[in-house]
C-alpha cells in the first residue's frame, strides 16, 4: 500500500497545473502523431522482429557480449565489462585522470543517470556539461529526468529562462527559440573545449561491434567528433546480434518515441575514429566502450522479467499510460519513471524504491498495446506485487477483507447484512450518494451504488427458463458485482442464452473470483478463490461457463490456470475452465448473435470498451454488432473509447485522487459523443461511470451489453408466479 | 526505365525532406549543382563557406565558382574555420528515398567530413543521383555489405531539432538549422 509521504508526492504533483497542461498535452498529440508516423507500416511485423532479435540476444546473453567485444577490440576499441556501476565509474576515473581531464560532454546517456557518474566526476573537479537539451536544463535546476526520452518534460519555459538566467548570471526571456538559441551558443563552448566525451547508446552490434545512437539535436554527432577521448557508457540490454537486425529498432524507436519516421540523426560507431588532437594533429581517438550489467542480469535470469531486455526505451508506455499522464516522472521516485521504470528500479536500484510506484499500475493493459518490444508490463508489475505481498504481507485491513472475500459464507452474509444496514446512507436512492467522513474520498466524485435487495442467486430460481429442446447446458458466473449489486445483468445473459437455445444455470457454491486478491498481491487468497470456483462451476458438465464481467472472465480463463500449475489435479480441471469460459458478448457473438430486433425506439448509444476484455481478450468487434444489430440503437463511437475509466477495482480506493481525473475524462468523452446511453460489458465500468454520470450528468445512462437487450428486445417477463 | 524508377525514388526523398524542412533540388551536371550552390550561398547572404574536397564539387570546379562571387572559400584547417563558417559543403555517399535521409559512409570516417557537416549552421549536401537506395533496409544491407562496417555512418534527416521545452518544436540546436541537398545525375565517381 502507498505510504503517506508517497501520497503527499501524488498530491503535490496533481496540484502542479504546469505538469499536467504539459502531460495531458503531449499524451494527446503524441497518440496521433505516432499512428501517423505508423502509417504504411506493419507495427506487428516490426515488434515481432525486435522481441525475436531481442529475445535472441537476451537467451545467448554470454555468446552476445564476447562476440561483441571481440569484434570492437578488433576495431581499436577498449572495452570493459562492468558488472556494477561503481565499476563503471571506477573505470571513468581511470582514464579521465590518466588523460587529465578537466572538460566532460555527455550526450544522453540514462545509465549515467542511473550510476550518478556526474556527481562522481564533478567530485573529482572535472566539470561536466550534458548536452542535450533536455538533459542540460534538468542539471542546471539540480534535478532528474522526468521522462526517457523528454527529460525536462516537467517544465516550462518560463521555469527554464529562470534556470538560464542564474546559471548564465544575465536574464533569459522565456521565448522558446531564444532559449534553444542560448543553448546552442553555451553549448557548443563546451563541445569545443571538451577533453572527453562520454555518451549512451540505443544498440551495441554484437556482430561488427558497432553502437548506435538517434539524437535529433547533434549532440550525439559532435560527442563522436569532437573530443580525442570518447567513452560510450552502455548497459548490457543494448545488445542485437547482427548488423542488420538494427532496422528493426530504427523502424520502431522514432515512431514510438516521438512519433517521428527518423530522428534528424542516427549515428553509428564502429571502433576509434579520427579526432583532432589539442596541437592540431588528427588520429585516432581514445575509444573506450563499457558494457554494463549492474543487476540486469538478474533481471534477465529471472523467468518473469527476462522480457525486459526486449524493451527499447522508446517510453510509449509511459505516453499512453493514464497515471503516468496525471503525475509525471518524478512521483516515481527513481531515474527510470512509468510503468517500465517502476520495474527498472526494482532490479537496477532497489526493492524498497519500487514498492510504492508499482502502485501507481492500473493494470489497464494499454502500455502492452503500443509496446514495440512486445513487453507484458502490466503482468509483471502484478509479479513484482505478488512478491511483496508474499514477502511482506498486506496491511491488516486489506488483509482482513480479502480472507473475507475468500471464505464465501462469510463473505455474502456479511452482503447480505449490508443490503439492509446501508440504508442510512442511501436515503431510498439505487446509489450511495455520501459516505461518512473517513471514507468521503470515494464518493467525492462518484456516486456508489447500493447492495441489490435481492441478490442474483435468489433472484435465479425465480426466473422460468423456457427452452424447448435446449442445444446444451452454460454455466453462469455471476462475480460478486451482477451477484450482489446488479443482479439485472444477470437476467438479461439468461434471456439472450435462453433465446439461443441453451439452459442456464447456476451453481450455487460460486463466489469471488479472486481477482481482488491477485491485483493486490495476495496470491494464497486468490488461490483458494480459484479452487472454490473450479470446484463449484464443474466446467466438465457444462458446454460453456459464461461470465458478464471481464475480470471475472480473465480470472476463469487466465489466473486460475497460472495460480493452480503446480497441483495436476486441480490444473486439469482450471485448463477445462479456461477452455469453457467466455465473455457474455463474445459468447452470444460466437452463437451467431440474436436474430436482429429490438423494439425500434430511437436510441442514441455509444459504447466503453473495458481493458480486460479488449486488451486481454481481443473483445471488441463483438459487442458493437451486438448493438448494431438490435433495431432502434444508434451507435457513435465516443474519443477513446478503449481508454480506462479508471476504477480498475481496488485502484479506485487506493487512488480515488487518480481514479477520479481519469474517470473525468471519460465523461468528458461521453457527453462529447452526444449519445443518451454508454453501454458497456464490465459492472466494474458500470459501477465507476454510473457513479460519475450520477454527480455530473444524471441524464445519461450507463448500461451493460445484457442489459440492454433485455430492455429492448422486450424479453417476456418469465418469472414464475 | 531505370530512369522512371529514379525519377521516382528522388521525389519520395524530396517529399519526405520537405516534411521535416530540408530543401531539396535536383541538377544534371556537376558544374549546374555549382552554379546552383552559388545562387542559393547568395540567396542567403552567405561570406564564407567550409568546402570539402569530393568528385562533385571537383569537377563541377565549386572553389573557383564560389570565389568569384566574392565568398570566401575555406579548403583546409576545418577544426578552426567550421565553428565560425557559415555554411558547409559536403559530399554524401547515399540517399534513403524512404525517409529524406542523407548517408555518410566514407571508408576512412574522415573527421571533416563531420565537421563541415555538423557544426555549420547551413549545411550544403550534394549527392550523386545514382545513390538514391529506395529503404532503410536496403540501406542497412548495403553498408553491412562493404569490406568493413566505415567508423563512423553518419544518417541525416533533417536540419537538428528539439522539442525539448514545452513540446514546441525548435529547428537548429547543435547541428545545422538549414540542410540544402543537391541531387547531382552526372555521375562523378566515389564520394573523395
Amino acid at each position: 500500500m502507498a505510504d503517506k509521504q508517497f501520497k503527499k508526492k501524488i498530491s503535490d504533483a496533481l496540484g502542479n497545473d504546469v505538469l499536467r497542461g504539459a502531460l495531458g498535452r503531449f499524451g494527446d498529440a503524441y497518440i496521433i502523431s505516432r499512428e501517423k508516423a505508423y502509417e504504411g507500416y506493419n507495427f506487428k511485423e516490426i515488434s515481432d522482429n525486435i522481441a525475436d532479435v531481442k529475445s535472441y540476444a537476451a537467451s545467448h546473453l554470454d555468446e552476445m557480449i564476447d562476440q561483441f567485444e571481440k569484434a570492437a577490440t578488433e576495431r581499436g576499441a577498449k572495452v570493459f565489462r562492468a558488472m556494477t556501476g561503481e565499476d563503471a565509474k571506477e573505470y571513468i576515473l581511470e582514464v579521465a585522470k590518466r588523460n587529465n581531464v578537466k572538460r566532460v560532454v555527455k550526450s544522453k546517456s540514462m545509465v549515467s543517470e542511473e550510476i550518478l557518474l556526474n556527481k562522481t566526476l564533478m567530485a573529482e573537479g572535472m566539470d561536466v556539461q550534458e548536452t542535450d537539451l533536455g538533459e542540460w536544463i534538468v542539471q542546471l535546476a539540480g534535478q532528474h529526468p522526468s521522462h526517457m526520452v523528454m527529460p525536462a518534460i516537467h517544465m516550462t519555459k518560463e521555469e527554464v529562462a529562470d534556470v538560464f538566467s542564474g546559471h548564465l548570471h544575465r536574464l533569459n526571456q522565456p521565448v522558446i527559440a531564444e532559449l534553444v538559441k542560448t543553448a546552442r551558443v553555451e553549448l557548443r563552448k563546451s563541445f569545443i573545449e571538451a577533453d572527453m566525451g562520454i555518451s549512451g547508446a540505443n544498440m551495441a552490434i554484437a556482430e561488427t561491434g558497432t553502437l548506435i545512437m538517434l539524437t535529433n539535436e547533434g549532440n550525439g554527432r559532435l560527442t563522436s567528433t569532437l573530443p580525442p577521448i570518447h567513452i560510450f557508457l552502455v548497459g548490457i540490454e543494448k545488445l542485437v546480434p547482427e548488423f542488420e537486425d538494427a532496422t528493426h529498432i530504427l523502424q520502431a524507436l522514432p515512431r514510438s518515441a516521438t512519433g517521428q519516421q527518423i530522428t534528424s540523426y542516427v549515428s553509428m560507431v564502429t571502433g576509434p575514429t579520427p579526432a583532432y588532437y589539442s596541437d592540431g594533429t588528427v588520429k585516432d581517438k581514445e575509444f573506450h566502450i563499457i558494457l554494463m550489467d549492474n543487476g540486469r542480469r538478474k533481471m534477465y535470469n529471472d523467468e518473469k522479467f527476462k522480457k525486459t531486455f526486449q524493451c527499447i526505451r522508446c517510453a510509449s508506455c509511459l505516453n499512453v499510460c493514464p497515471a503516468f499522464q496525471l503525475v509525471g516522472g518524478h512521483v516515481y521516485g527513481h531515474i527510470y519513471t512509468g510503468g517500465i521504470g517502476t520495474i527498472l528500479t526494482n532490479f537496477l536500484n532497489s526493492e524498497k524504491d519500487a514498492q510504492n510506484p508499482q502502485n501507481l499500475c492500473l493494470q489497464c493493459g494499454k502500455c502492452s498495446e503500443v509496446c514495440p518490444g512486445k513487453l507484458d508490463i502490466p503482468q509483471m508489475i502484478l509479479e513484482m506485487r505478488n512478491r511483496i505481498g508474499a514477502k511482506e504481507g498486506l496491511p491488516f485491513t486489506q488483509k482482513f477483507a480479502l480472507d473475507v472475500v475468500s471464505n464465501r459464507r462469510l463473505f455474502h452474509s456479511l452482503l447480505r447484512m449490508a443490503s439492509v444496514a446501508q440504508k442510512p446512507f442511501t436515503k431510498g436512492q439505487p446509489v450511495i450518494r455520501h459516505l461518512p467522513m473517513f471514507l468521503s474520498g470515494l464518493t467525492e466524485k462518484k456516486s456508489l451504488p447500493a447492495v441489490a435487495k435481492v441478490p442474483f442467486r435468489d433472484v435465479f430460481k425465480t426466473i422460468k427458463q423456457d427452452v424447448k429442446n435446449p442445444k446444451g447446458k452454460i454455466a453462469l458466473y455471476a462475480g460478486c458485482l451482477i451477484d450482489f449489486v446488479y443482479p439485472k445483468i444477470g437476467e438479461g445473459v439468461i434471456g439472450a442464452l435462453n433465446e439461443k437455445g441453451y439452459e442456464v444455470i447456476f451453481p450455487d457454491g460460486q463466489s469471488c473470483c479472486g481477482a481482488p486478491a491477485t491485483y493486490m498481491g495476495d496470491r494464497s487468497n486468490a488461490r483458494k478463490c480459484a479452487i472454490m470456483n473450479i470446484e463449484a462451476l464443474e466446467a466438465e458438465k457444462v458446454d460453456y461457463v459464461v461470465s458478464a464481467c471481464p475480470t471475472c472472465t480473465h480470472a476463469l480463463k487466465e489466473s486460475f490456470k497460472e495460480l493452480l500449475h503446480d497441483d495436476p489435479a486441480l490444473a486439469t480441471r482450471a485448463e477445462e475452465l479456461s477452455k469453457k469460459s467466455k465473455d457474455f458478448s463474445k459468447l452470444l457473438f460466437d452463437l451467431g448473435g440474436l436474430t436482429p430486433g429490438g423494439d425500434g425506439i430511437p436510441m442514441k448509444v455509444t459504447y466503453h470498451d473495458s481493458c480486460h476484455l479488449k486488451r486481454s481478450m481481443g473483445v471488441y468487434t463483438e459487442p458493437r454488432k451486438i448493438l448494431t444489430d438490435t433495431a432502434g440503437v444508434q451507435l457513435i463511437e465516443m474519443k477513446e473509447s478503449d481508454r480506462c475509466c479508471g476504477f480498475a477495482g481496488s485502484y479506485s480506493i487506493k487512488f480515488p485522487e487518480l481514479s477520479g481525473p481519469i474517470l473525468e475524462r471519460k465523461l468528458r468523452n461521453i457527453e462529447e459523443s452526444g449519445a443518451d446511453v454508454v453501454v458497456v460489458d464490465c459492472p466494474g465500468c458500470l459501477m465507476q461511470i454510473s457513479g460519475g454520470l450520477d454527480k455530473q450528468n444524471p441524464k445519461v445512462k450507463v448500461v451493460h451489453t445484457a442489459e440492454l437487450l433485455l430492455e429492448k428486445r422486450k424479453v417476456k417477463k418469465n418469472r414464475k408466479k | 526505365m531505370k530512369n522512371d524508377q529514379t525519377n521516382e525514388l528522388y521525389k519520395r526523398f524530396k517529399a519526405k525532406l520537405e516534411l521535416v524542412a530540408g530543401e531539396c533540388y535536383r541538377v544534371n551536371t556537376a558544374i549546374e549543382a555549382g552554379e546552383l550552390v552559388c545562387k542559393v550561398l547568395e540567396e542567403k547572404g552567405i561570406q564564407n563557406v567550409a568546402l570539402l574536397d569530393a568528385s562533385i564539387s571537383n569537377k563541377g570546379d565549386f572553389a573557383d565558382l564560389i570565389e568569384k562571387k566574392g565568398i570566401t572559400v575555406y579548403t583546409d584547417h576545418f577544426r578552426e574555420v567550421t565553428p565560425e563558417a557559415q555554411a558547409g559543403i559536403t559530399q554524401v555517399n547515399y540517399a534513403i528515398a524512404e525517409l529524406g535521409t542523407l548517408v555518410q559512409a566514407d571508408a576512412d570516417a574522415n573527421v571533416n567530413q563531420r565537421l563541415c557537416s555538423t557544426l555549420v549552421p547551413i549545411h550544403i549536401a550534394l549527392v550523386s543521383t545514382v545513390s538514391l537506395i529506395p529503404s532503410l533496409k536496403e540501406m542497412m544491407a548495403t553498408l553491412h555489405e562493404l569490406p568493413q562496417i566505415p567508423g563512423f555512418v553518419g544518417f541525416i534527416t533533417g536540419p537538428s531539432r528539439t522539442s525539448d521545452i514545452e513540446r514546441v518544436l525548435t529547428i537548429g540546436v547543435h547541428g545545422p538549422k538549414q540542410l540544402v541537398v543537391v541531387f547531382v545525375d552526372e555521375e562523378t565517381g566515389e564520394v573523395a
